[in-house]
């Protein structure tokens, strides 16, 4: 009864914050919550147009997700998405800390601001005109190839090369947001309490010592947090940049789920179902993902999203 | 993708509630009688209006188009402001850019509440036409043909036409089709050789067989001889520019709908297309089961290795192809629809005939690009009045018409005067504008029925046109060996359809992914052609693939 009337009370002095965050609760319902009732599609033989519940709606059970593990893609389709996705993982997620920690542990302030501002504009670079920059850079006739024609080298054809498709996607997204993703990390190093280092310096700590031990620590919480975030989202990269840099050559390394599920979905006969069918089937797989993260990290720190 | 749906389905639904309540009774449809005795509705005489002035301006249309970026809206259009006068069927159009419409299509179906009349450039596939038409959205045309008199005569002269368009679950017709016959369109390719360059390498003693006299349209050589040439091409400094290594001997666009590698194929006798898919007396086959095809690939990649055809050809876009032509000369040979949009200087470059192979054959690609678009035009089940919008939508089919849909009204691209022949008779360029600007300005395309009979009698093909015509007359057609046809629009049932989707996908990508590896990797071994063999039968179900369209094709060809 007193738990109740706390709870009441609580609200009443709050109640200006909680109708200040109406609306973000309102436009995270409508448009995050509401829409998953269309998973239900991936239950149906449906078309546009097709009432999602009614009479003659035609229910096909789990058909849609028998077909996609019998399917001959089912394979390649996990391993591609996978490879690609660790791989830049292993790479993107350490390299913004690292940059941050330069960054930080530069003497001239003014040099390290204008360093951050170089290093986040690619961010705002659009995916059409990054892969673009690609062509340019590594087409046949491209400058990197003009290069290595004049150092003696042969042709390669980058984009040909189901070998370099990997190593060119990760290399560019991580050339693009390496300076975004260190945005996050510089705020928490600012926070560090100048003291410390002051005595740490006192204690004779050299540089890297100083980075290790005072200001590592310090961005550890927000590491392990967005570490958690980054392994729930490993297998949901996008299919925009995939399908822009995607030839005959890379087809059979640059197919993923989220460029098959549009070309089933969109393309060609449009299969709707089939394609929701897949993405919903991918998005459990993060779901799962994400759920280990948290566990693990709740285990061996004190960090967690839940 | 899941994300992206509901938020369509959610757009979907919030758009057919402020929707809601849109229709009055006014626009309940009446029935033709009353729309006879009320409006004046006649559809008999295809040069009279088909309502009268009250009709005119009681009932209205809402079609829904895209249209490219340098069009005119519709509804400014000259064309369609005569069509008005000419017929009193008022249409107001709702334009959008095709790649607006593009994301949007699947929207406007799914908005059942508030659909507009009908769709024009519609782009239905086979597919979403049979689909939608089973779930009672599209309205069937067929039976109304009484109110289309031009409409059912092409259907009655043309039954190949027709057949191409019956849905094969109910007999019925539930779009109409874009008719354009200039014979363009089965062989996507020509070969154009630089023939001072060729001069030069007879010149040089390099190529055997072949005099310099021998360099005009219509040269023959085999492959060996055409091999010589090119490697004189790649080896020497043949633009003088003092690089011996910018040139690029034979070019193409891998893989576009046109000047794509298939001709070469043609050395094999192999009639190839992007599909690999062929009609051969009767019969659905597939170039890539035959082992001429092996034979064909290796022969070509050695060329690749040898650096004859530059890899470029592999990776670059049409867009990349075309701008690196002009300039500096470095395109030795290559295939093309024309040379005239490839290089800055046409008058270098003669049309070869298919190259002869090793074995003496000499074909070319039979592409399966079709001359007769279905689903250009679609008309929803529940548009009150159909019979008008069909009568007036039938005007589109008249010759006269149809040069003007296509090219431009009278008036602004045309005269008003004919010529002797009662041709019509172009009209001179306004001031800084080209031909192609001033059609896509003034003309909407699409339904149209343009044949032999409009090019003998009502409109002149384009020049270009006329001039790729008479090559291909020259240099291609003959080439295409009696039997073989392409596999154009067919019609499929809704069980085929379903193989289709499950089976067509991965088949393309695998025969992609092979094919390009072995053209650009030196080749395919014998163990690797088995095993492809064995996948083709297997893993991608290609024999399944094959029945859907065998039993489609039988019932076209029964019709």
């Amino acid at each position: 009864m007193k738990a109740k009337k706390d709870r009441l009370k609580h609200l009443k002095e709050n109640y200006p914050f909680l109708i200040m965050l109406l609306p973000a609760v309102i436009v995270v319902f409508l448009f995050s919550y509401l829409p998953i009732y269309g998973i239900l599609i991936a239950f149906q033989d449906f078309m546009p147009g097709d009432k999602i519940f009614s009479d003659t709606t035609i229910w096909v059970g789990w058909n849609n997700f028998k077909r996609f593990f019998t399917d001959v893609q089912f394979w390649p389709l996990m391993k591609n998405t996978f490879l690609l996705c660790i791989e830049g993982f292993l790479i993107g997620f350490p390299l913004p800390i690292l940059v941050a920690l330069m960054l930080n542990a530069l003497k001239g302030r003014k040099g390290a601001k204008y360093l951050q501002t170089i290093f986040t504009a690619p961010h705002f670079i659009s995916l059409v005109v990054l892969v673009g920059m690609l062509q340019l850079f590594f087409g046949r006739y491209g400058l990197v190839n003009n290069i290595a024609a004049n150092l003696g080298a042969e042709r390669y054809s980058y984009f040909l090369e189901s070998s370099a498709f990997r190593p060119l996607y990760i290399l560019s997204s991580n050339w693009q947001d390496f300076g975004w993703s260190a945005v996050i990390y510089i705020a928490a190093l600012s926070n560090v309490d100048p003291q410390q280092h002051e005595a740490a310096i006192m204690d004779g700590a050299s540089r890297l010592q100083r980075i290790r031990y005072v200001d590592f620590p310090a961005i550890l919480p927000m590491v392990s947090v967005m570490l958690i975030m980054s392994i729930g989202g490993l297998m949901g990269v996008g299919y925009e940049k995939a399908l822009l840099m995607q030839t005959d050559g890379n087809l059979g390394v640059s197919e993923l789920i989220a460029t098959y599920v549009y070309k089933r979905g969109l393309t060609g006969v449009p299969d709707q179902a089939y394609a929701t069918a897949i993405g919903l089937f991918n998005s459990v797989i993060n779901v799962i993902l994400l759920i280990i993260a948290n566990k693990t990290s709740k285990k061996f720190s004190e960090n967690s999203l839940w | 993708m899941k994300k992206a749906v509901s938020i369509l389905v959610l757009g979907a639904m919030v758009l057919s509630l402020t929707a809601c309540g849109g229709k009055d009774a006014k626009e309940e449809g009446v029935q033709v009688e009353q729309l006879v005795s009320e409006y004046g509705f006649q559809w008999t005489d295809t040069k009279a209006p088909i309502l009268n002035e009250k009709g005119a301006q009681e009932i209205s249309f809402n079609v829904y188009s895209s249209k490219n970026a340098s069009a005119l809206d519709y509804n400014d259009m000259k064309i369609m402001q005569d069509l008005y006068e000419s017929t009193n069927v008022n249409v107001s159009w709702e334009n959008v850019s095709e790649s607006v419409y593009s994301q949007q299509k699947n929207l406007i179906l799914g908005n059942a509440a508030n659909r507009p009349d009908a769709i024009y450039h519609a782009g239905m596939g086979a597919g979403e036409i049979i689909k939608y038409a089973k779930r009672n959205v599209l309205l069937p045309i067929s039976d109304y043909l009484e109110y289309m008199p031009n409409f059912s005569k092409i259907l009655e002269e043309r039954p190949d036409i027709k057949s191409q368009l019956i849905n094969v679950e109910d007999g019925k017709i539930y779009s109409l089709p874009r008719i354009e016959e200039m014979g363009l369109l089965q062989n996507p390719n020509i070969l154009f050789l630089n023939k001072e360059w060729a001069k030069k390498a007879i010149e040089a003693g390099a190529v055997t067989g072949v005099s310099v006299a021998d360099l005009k349209d219509g040269i023959n050589l085999t492959s060996s001889q055409m091999e010589a040439m090119l490697r004189y091409f790649k080896e020497n400094d043949m633009n003088g520019n003092g690089d011996a290594n910018d040139e690029r001997p034979m070019n193409f666009v891998y893989n576009n709908w046109q000047g794509n590698q298939c001709d070469l194929y043609g050395m094999f006798g192999l009639n190839d297309n992007l599909e690999h898919r062929i009609i051969v007396d009767g019969k659905v086959s597939y170039t890539i089961m035959d082992d001429r095809f092996k034979e064909a690939t290796n022969f070509i990649a050695n060329w690749v290795t040898q650096g004859l055809i530059d890899k470029v050809s592999f990776e670059q876009s049409q867009d990349n192809f075309l701008a690196n032509g002009k300039g500096l000369e470095i395109y030795g040979a290559f295939y093309w629809w024309e040379s005239e949009t490839v290089v800055s200087n046409p008058e270098h470059y003669i049309v070869c005939n298919p190259l002869i192979g090793p074995n003496g054959d000499q074909t070319v690609c039979v592409s399966n690009n079709p001359e007769v678009s279905t689903g250009e035009v679609i008309i929803f089940n529940d548009c009150p009045n159909v019979e008008v919008l069909l009568a007036y939508f039938d005007r589109y089919y008249d010759p006269e018409i149809s040069a003007q849909i296509n090219y431009g009204p009278i008036g602004i691209v045309y005269e008003e005067e004919k010529d002797e022949k009662g041709m019509l008779v172009q009209k001179e360029l306004p001031a800084g504008m080209t031909t192609d600007e001033l059609r896509l300005q003034n003309a909407p395309l699409g339904i149209i029925y343009l044949s032999d009979y409009a090019w003998n009698n009502v409109v002149h093909m384009e020049p270009r046109a006329k001039l790729r015509v008479e090559r291909l007359t020259a240099y291609a057609t003959p080439f295409v060996p009696e039997g073989v046809k392409p596999c154009t629009n067919l019609q499929f049932s809704l069980d085929e359809l379903n193989t289709l989707s499950n089976y067509e996908t991965n088949l393309n990508d695998y025969v992609r992914t092979n094919l390009i590896k072995w053209l650009t990797k030196g080749g395919v071994s014998d163990s690797e052609w088995e095993s492809f063999q064995k996948d083709l039968n297997g893993k991608v179900n290609l024999p399944e693939v094959q029945k859907v369209y065998q039993d489609a094709y039988d019932r076209y060809g029964s019709k």
